[in-house]
């Protein structure tokens, strides 16, 4: 055990803002996991009515409308919900980011709604309103900008090491590739 | 026969109670100096530190044997005059608990095996390097970003009063 050196394996990530891939996978994981949930859901209604009127339901046929307005209305619901009440979606939960205000305090339940409201705007012009998140210096999107929020790294990255170095040493294997940190400079 | 030895020998007739004589006015007049003498004023009077500088402490402390000095102190009795709670509060504890490398403590004691067993299983370390791998994407990509923007400092790492502090999960 060494002392008499502050290193930065003693900073965490927390409270950083989250860089593109981290969101991209975050994103990755909600339209799936969304798009899971919708699917299933749409079974169960159909089976459902199946077994009542004994009459099969198809969804596409003259319902292409409808399908994708309630597929919208769905994923506005997922993500809206999600951001008002606890700033972060199952994918970002998985990813260990969240949303919050700019200045960092904790996230209004109608900056949420609002965000979920104006994200398909950053889907316009090519996903040029997402550019932000690789250009900007706080990588914030076109709907961070109209909501007033940001998104940030809410895992420790200190503990994850802490219990990768842990395992290592309980196995007897060199860490070779602990989780990485934040070092001095970005 | 000597003929100064009858000399010599009234010589030390004389001589002798002379040398006694002396020598017991000297003690008497050392003795009424010493009790005339104010030696507090005289010390007082003293240059101490002139005097000291004039003393190489380093060679008397090389004469001087620390460890037959030590081993006649009774530590025990030393440490029992000592206020440790008043030393203790005195240190501050965060401080020292950032100075140490927790990775040499968590791979070479006990401490790694506690953790290891107490925290979560294969879906923790499975979450962890999701993580940590997607955290690496997220600073190759700032990087080539920064180089290709010509940035020369890079952005604030969080929002105000949010970097580097615990945001809560």
């Amino acid at each position: 055990m060494t002392a008499g050196r502050r290193p930065a394996r003693l900073v965490t990530l927390q409270g950083d803002y989250a860089g593109a891939a981290s969101r991209f996978l975050a994103y990755a994981l909600d339209v799936a996991v969304s798009t899971a949930i919708y699917t299933l859901a749409v079974a169960g209604v159909s089976f459902v009515i199946d077994t009542v009127t004994r009459h099969a339901i198809t969804w596409t046929t003259g319902s292409g409308i409808i399908t994708s307005v309630v597929f919208a209305a769905w994923e506005f619901f997922y993500f809206g919900y999600s951001w008002a009440a606890s700033g972060k979606t199952f994918g970002m939960a998985v990813l260990g980011i969240r949303v919050v205000r700019a200045d960092g305090a904790p996230a209004d339940a109608w900056r949420g709604v609002l965000r979920a409201l104006v994200f398909p705007l950053s889907f316009l012009l090519f996903g040029l309103g997402f550019l932000g998140i690789l250009v900007q210096r706080e990588h914030r999107a076109l709907h961070d900008l109209i909501a007033g929020t940001a998104v940030i790294y809410a895992w420790d990255a200190r503990a994850a090491r802490l219990r990768f170095l842990a395992r290592a040493a309980e196995t007897g294997q060199p860490p070779t590739t602990a989780p990485r940190q934040r070092s001095g400079a970005r | 026969m000597d003929p100064l030895g009858r000399l010599r020998s009234a010589g030390r007739r004389v001589t002798d109670p002379m040398e006694a004589l002396a020598q017991q006015v000297a003690e008497r007049v050392v003795g009424l100096v010493a009790t005339a003498l104010d030696v507090n004023a005289l010390v007082a009077r003293v240059d101490m530190n002139q005097l000291l500088s004039r003393v190489d402490l380093n060679a008397l402390l090389a004469r001087i044997d620390l460890n037959a000095l030590l081993a006649r102190v009774d530590m025990d009795e030393v440490l029992r005059h000592v206020d440790v709670d008043a030393i203790v509060d005195r240190i501050d504890v965060n401080e020292v608990a950032e100075r140490l490398d927790m990775d040499e403590l968590v791979e070479h004691t006990d401490l790694g095996a506690i953790i290891a067993r107490s925290s979560g299983g294969m879906a923790t370390e499975a979450l962890d390097a999701a993580r940590s791998q997607a955290v690496g994407l997220d600073q190759f990509i700032d990087r080539w970003t920064g180089r290709l923007l010509r940035r020369r400092h890079p952005g604030p790492a969080g929002p105000p009063g949010l970097a580097g502090n615990p945001a809560g999960s």
